[in-house]
């Protein structure tokens, strides 16, 4: 079989390692995988007593922005859309500072027992939330942190993770950089401040989209912490909207709840896909 | 005497001391807590009475924590090699520069940052009886409609099928990742020995990212044996226990009975679990490494 | 603004690997000082030293007079210039220059003037506002070099500082250097691996070996008269050929000025090079540079070469070879030579230029001319 065609006479690996028909077949299965979505995209631009009626009305008009709109006089869900944003931000600018400055000084200081506090440091990574989640959960109710913006991003700032990313990073940079700013005269914290985090922007990017998705998409911690209705995230308040899915009378709605509470994640994404890409597979293949 | 910039000080360690206090203050304590927490009797609140291994009695002699750990490992039998498999063909189908399957690669990877919650609604909406797109469809076809969250055999199998369609992207990146480290000047001296498709495939690509396969598989298992939020939000593990899984176990136990210790007792045992599963990965990791 | 170095008994290790041994080492105030050495010989660690990158285990450096071992990097007045620039790659060129000005204190105008008037002596005051990531390799290297300039060093200290260069470039800036040294006529440490730099730069080169320094000099010392049979063979290129001393026949015969010597494959030789009485025979060595060698015409006295490669560098041809005896040999040509790889041909050497080794490797030389 002719491996080079002879009308494209330039080799490219692509023709060895994919076919049309593969694409084709992964073509058909995004139609599957977006189909869910798009459902319900369509049912939040339905009008609620429309729905009751039978949810095949998505197929057709009339189509409305109500439940849209209904969100917008719905303080609720402005409050918790607005709970997020202080705590998904919140923790992402906690990480990114106590990161950086770990990972500074992994990388480049020397201090005693460095390498051990960095193993255990790591081996924090492999512990699962669950091994900590309950006796987290007592400890904020002795010093009374629960319901608290404080209470529902601390946490989220003890992974490992960034630190690991960080100190990944700053080994990176060459250490004459560092070397140069030394003869520099460059005090320790300028050459940290001035010379060497301006070269991990990339690096904070990327971290700090990561911790921002992760933060907002938070699930258990907040479910447990949050129990105060003006608390909620708005991934609890969501969570909670759909409990009673069964005797919900506004499909409609709580579609529309569903987009509005995605956008912010759907807008990074889209505007930092390559940053995100690079966070989760960044560690495992090398 | 003679300095060096490198010299070891104890100030430098001030740097790491803001992320050192909330690590061993919010995970290194809480971890070591919690395993003095499932040693004793206690609830939330109040006091505490050291009781042993007795919890772990306990959870391994309650039947609702066996059928757990059976759903979750059903669970996890089921959906890592799905998610690998169709991780793995997605790679291979979308591992081309073209436009059109880098926005097929971001169109696999977008559930992924979605949250729990609406990724469980998303799939509500579809499973739900009557009103539901699958109900719609099966209507279509004349089929009869199932309960999908509400029936016991299928329960399971959908949250299964929406964490599929949840954790899709991750497989799916790593191994792009992999596949685009292999050198393209493998692939064109195959070109030159005449190499099949079929042949390129089995001799060269899938070897080369061997060991990332297990990677993502051992991954993929750590994270599928905390299933939680979709079993939660979805079926909240019924009908009669058939979809809970051992975080769902944890959950309920602690926060809805207050059985702080039994909880703490089966979180230990899951932690243990997971560490195997991580110990394994670390090894393949570092003989990666080495290779 | 230029002070003399002072290193005394410097001593370096890394753990169990002792990397320098009691080094000791006076450079005068604006020399032009190049250490040379194969890799990994300790050159770029001294260098360090100085700059005060690695610490000094034992001894002391000073600087123009002054201790400045056990002063920061900062403090010692030193620049210096990275093999690979170690710009700051978010600064713009003129930021580059002036940070470590800023760092000091020094005012605002004064930087700017420093900046400027090194800008226009690298002729690069059309760079000022670029970015590192948007220069050539040629410009990155000026860069460098003007943000050591602006901080008037009492001593320049360049870490092979052209080696990732071409070619051309390298040919350029080395002469451009060697200008720079003459107007600002600072002390200046060169430390590379290139011995054709180590030539055209050098007031003196440091040849350095196995911890030590093998030896200290003039660009024409180190190669008419290089110190140990290791910087005869280390300086020259091609390298110098080694010929086996089986015996001396005469240490210093009346009337030639050095001693006869037996060498295997050459038979008796009458060099001029006078050896002391006590000299070590056992691995004893003459060496002969291939432009001290001819080739003669068949007929006439000399020694047999079976040509392994002919290597035609255009003004002159190298012949690779073999003695009868088998030792290696390379000798010169004429740019026409007509000789061709397997052929046999005769060659005779210039007796009064060859360098004798005993077997420590201590090199012994003709005496030299009042
Ligand atoms: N940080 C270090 N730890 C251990 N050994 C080191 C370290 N730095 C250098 N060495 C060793 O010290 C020796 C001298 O190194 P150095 O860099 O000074 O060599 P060099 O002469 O500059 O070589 P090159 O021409 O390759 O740059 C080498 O054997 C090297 O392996
Ligand atoms: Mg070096």
């Amino acid at each position: 079989m002719a491996v080079l065609s002879k009308k494209n006479r330039s080799f490219s690996p692509d023709k060895l390692t994919s076919n049309r028909a593969l694409f084709w077949i992964a073509a058909v299965f995004a139609i599957v995988m977006i189909a869910p979505a798009l459902w319900v995209l369509g049912l939040s631009f339905k009008d609620n007593t429309l729905l009751m009626r039978g949810s095949e009305a998505v197929f057709s008009a009339p189509y409305t922005l109500k439940n849209y709109t209904d969100l917008f006089h719905s303080s609720l869900v402005f409050r918790w859309f607005l709970n997020s944003m202080v705590v998904a931000v919140g923790q992402t600018v906690g990480v990114l500072t106590l990161s950086s400055l770990a990972g500074y000084a992994f990388a480049r200081l020397e201090f005693p027992f460095r390498k051990t506090i960095f193993v255990i440091v790591l081996f924090g990574l492999a512990v699962p939330e669950q091994a900590v989640i309950i006796a987290r959960h007592q400890m904020f109710s002795w010093l009374n942190m629960h319901n608290s913006y404080l209470g529902l991003m601390l946490p989220g700032m003890s992974s490992a993770f960034g630190v690991f990313l960080m100190t990944q990073f700053f080994r990176a940079i060459p250490k004459e950089i560092d070397e140069a700013a030394l003869l520099d005269n460059t005090p320790r914290f300028r050459i940290f401040w001035k010379v060497l985090l301006p070269l991990t922007m990339p690096a904070q990017a990327t971290l700090g989209i990561f911790t921002f998705l992760l933060a907002w998409n938070d699930y258990w911690w907040p479910l447990i912490s949050a129990t105060k209705k003006d608390m909620y995230t708005l991934t609890i308040g969501i969570a909670s909207s759909q409990r009673n899915f069964a005797q919900t009378e506004g499909l409609g709605f709580l579609a529309a709840q569903a987009v509005f509470a995605s956008l912010p994640v759907i807008i990074v994404y889209i505007f930092f896909q390559r940053n995100i890409v690079t966070a989760v597979s960044g560690g495992a293949v090398k | 005497m003679a300095e060096s910039y490198r010299r070891s000080r104890w100030s430098n360690a001030l740097f790491i001391l803001p992320y050192m206090t909330v690590f061993l203050s919010l995970l290194v304590f809480p971890l070591f807590w919690g395993m003095w927490l499932s040693l004793n009797k206690s609830d939330l609140f109040g006091g505490a009475r050291f009781i042993g291994l007795k919890n772990y009695y306990r959870v391994f002699s309650d039947p609702v924590f066996g059928q757990a750990v059976w759903n979750t490992v059903i669970f996890v039998l089921v959906s890592v090699p799905t998610l690998v498999a169709l991780g793995l063909f997605l790679s291979l189908a979308l591992n081309k520069t073209t436009r059109a399957s880098s926005l097929l690669r971001g169109l696999f990877f977008s559930s992924t940052v979605l949250s729990v919650t609406i990724v469980t609604l998303i799939w509500r909406f579809v499973f739900i009886p009557g009103d539901g797109l699958l109900a719609l469809l099966f209507d279509k076809m004349g089929w009869e409609q199932i309960g999908f969250l509400s029936t016991e055999g299928w329960s399971l199998f959908s949250v299964g099928v929406a964490t599929v369609w949840w954790c899709l992207g991750l497989p799916m990146m790593l191994f792009l990742a992999a596949l685009q480290q292999i050198p393209s000047d493998l692939y064109e001296a195959a070109a030159l020995d005449n190499a099949s498709r079929w042949r390129v495939l089995t001799r060269i690509t899938l070897p080369s990212i061997k060991s990332t396969i297990v990677l993502v598989a051992i991954v993929q298992i750590v994270m599928q044996f905390q299933l939680f939020g979709q079993a939660q939000l979805m079926t909240n593990g019924g009908p009669a226990g058939s979809s809970r899984p051992i975080v769902l176990y944890i959950f309920d136990t602690s926060f809805i009975r207050w059985d702080v210790g039994m909880g703490t007792a089966a979180s230990e045992v899951l932690f243990l679990i997971i560490l195997l599963a991580a110990m394994v990965q670390y090894w393949v990791t570092s003989r990666k490494g080495e290779a | 603004m230029s002070a003399t170095i002072d290193i005394n008994s410097v001593t370096k290790a890394y753990g169990a690997l002792t990397v320098l041994d009691d080094i000791s080492l006076s450079i005068e105030a604006g020399e032009f000082v190049v250490f040379l050495g194969p890799s990994g010989c300790g050159k770029s660690t001294l260098l360090r030293m100085i700059a005060g990158l690695e610490s000094v285990d034992k001894g002391t450096i000073h600087i123009g007079g002054e201790r400045i071992d056990t002063l920061p990097p900062g403090k010692r007045g030193v620049a210096m210039v990275f093999q690979t620039y170690a710009l700051y790659p978010h600064m713009t060129v003129a930021q580059n220059m002036a940070f470590g000005l800023e760092n000091l204190k020094v005012d605002k105008a004064e930087i700017d003037s420093r900046v400027q008037s090194a800008a226009e002596t690298l002729e690069m005051a059309h760079l000022l506002d670029r970015r590192p990531t948007k220069l050539s390799g040629g410009q990155r290297q000026r860069v460098a070099i003007g943000r050591a300039i602006v901080k008037e060093p009492k001593a320049f200290l360049f870490d092979e500082p052209l080696s990732n260069l071409d070619a051309a470039l390298r040919s350029r800036t080395r002469l451009e250097l060697a200008q720079l040294h003459q107007r600002l006529g600072s002390t200046m440490i060169f430390v590379t691996h290139d011995q054709v730099e180590a030539m055209t730069l050098a007031h003196r080169i440091v040849v350095m070996h196995d911890k030590k320094i093998e030896q200290i000099g003039t660009p024409m010392e180190i190669y008419q008269r290089p110190a140990t049979r290791f910087v005869a063979e280390f300086v020259g290129s091609p390298a110098m050929s080694m010929m086996p001393i089986t015996g001396i026949v005469s240490a210093q015969s009346s009337d030639q000025k050095g001693a006869t010597l037996e060498v295997e494959g050459a038979g008796m030789v009458a060099t001029q090079v006078p050896l002391p009485a006590s000299f070590a025979l056992d691995g004893a060595t003459m060496g002969v540079r291939s432009e001290d060698t001819h080739v003669v015409q068949p007929g006439a006295d000399g020694l047999n070469l079976t040509v392994t490669v002919v290597e035609r560098l255009g003004e002159r041809t190298l012949l690779y070879g073999k003695l009868d005896t088998g030792f290696e040999m390379i000798v010169e040509d004429s740019g026409r030579s007509t000789v061709r790889a397997g052929e046999t041909v005769k060659f005779d050497f210039d007796r009064s230029a060859l360098h004798v080794f005993d077997g420590t490797g201590r090199a012994y030389h003709m005496a030299e001319e009042a």
